[in-house]
């Protein structure tokens, strides 16, 4: 009996170390609502990222590849790995076209190491830009 | 934004005598050199592993042995990301080289230099913008944020602001 529950538990490592050398965990599922924006620039604070003032250079660090993320209503990041079925999540065609965008969506979340990942399952509203931040800062980087 | 991408040019011209991450300004930040498996962070995370690392479609991430799992979200060319400087060693170790940003927002990697184990040369972190010149024949490589056709075209259809019609002060 010892000796199955140890052939058990080998298959069970076996089977987490495939999935990319760790356990990969089981997501909750989630509603976000907030504003698609560059996670770079908004996490870092490097400059101010939100709304219509940042919106083309959100679309430049999408499209660059950088992670798109929404900052939710309630203050959090959410790094966005995967949209509606499709894993791209380098300049994903379905985020950089809606970059900017205030929009709720369902999925899954995951916690891991200070990061909040999200699969999002559906976009269930877009409200497009509705964060009119270029009458306070103008357009951010550069001021063009 | 100017005095950072002006640190940042400055370093990458340094970067073969330092070869060791340089300050960026950034609140939280950490130079950090370790050694990880760059990893398909999707494939980390939910299991959904294609053996290419999704084939620069996906974004990656650093695995150190201790378990922590660094997404690396920028690198030293302006607005781009780590994707063209990590795929070449998917599930493979490096010594990755950089800023940790200890931000309460996340946590993420700049990547500056990276070097393949056991003996691989070191890299500096800015082939997105090579890359991109190959890809797109006979446009300037320099600004090439401002020469993208899908960015040119997101950019024409919506404006600046992504807003059609809708004007800056």
């Amino acid at each position: 009996m010892r000796t199955f529950a140890s052939l058990a538990l080998g298959a069970a490592l076996a089977l987490a170390v495939s999935a990319g050398g760790t356990q990969a965990a089981q997501g909750k599922r989630v509603k976000v609502t907030g504003e698609l924006i560059d996670t770079w620039c908004y996490v870092t604070g490097i400059m101010y990222a939100r709304g219509t003032a940042h919106h083309q250079c959100a679309v430049w660090c999408a499209v660059g590849g950088i992670p798109v993320s929404i900052r939710g209503d309630d203050g959090k990041v959410y790094m966005i790995l995967k949209v509606e079925g499709d894993a791209t999540s380098v300049a994903a065609p379905k985020l950089v076209t809606i970059q900017s965008h205030t929009v709720s969506v369902d999925g899954d979340l995951y916690v891991r190491d200070g990061v909040n990942y999200l699969i999002v399952n559906q976009v269930a509203d877009d409200k497009g830009i509705v964060n009119l931040t270029h009458k306070d800062y103008g357009i951010v980087p550069f001021g063009e | 934004m100017k005095r950072m991408i002006l640190t940042m040019g400055l370093t990458a011209l340094l970067a073969p005598a330092a070869l060791a991450a340089e300050e960026w300004g950034i609140d939280g930040e950490k130079k950090a050199r370790f050694e990880a498996k760059v990893v398909d962070i999707l494939c980390v995370i939910t299991g959904d592993c294609p053996k290419d690392c999704g084939a620069g479609k996906r974004q990656l991430g650093l695995l150190r042995d201790d378990g922590k799992l660094f997404p690396a979200a920028k690198n030293f060319d302006p607005f781009a990301g780590t994707t063209v400087e990590l795929l070449p060693f998917c599930n493979k170790r490096v010594l990755a080289d950089g800023l940790i940003i200890d931000s309460p927002k996340a946590r993420l990697f700049a990547l500056q230099f990276v070097r393949p184990l056991p003996d691989g040369k070191w890299r500096r972190a800015d082939r997105f913008g090579k890359a991109w010149a190959k890809a797109h024949p006979g446009k300037p490589a320099g600004q090439w944020f401002r020469h993208d056709p899908l960015v040119k075209k997101i950019i024409g259809r919506d404006g600046k602001l992504g807003i059609p019609g809708l004007k800056a002060q």
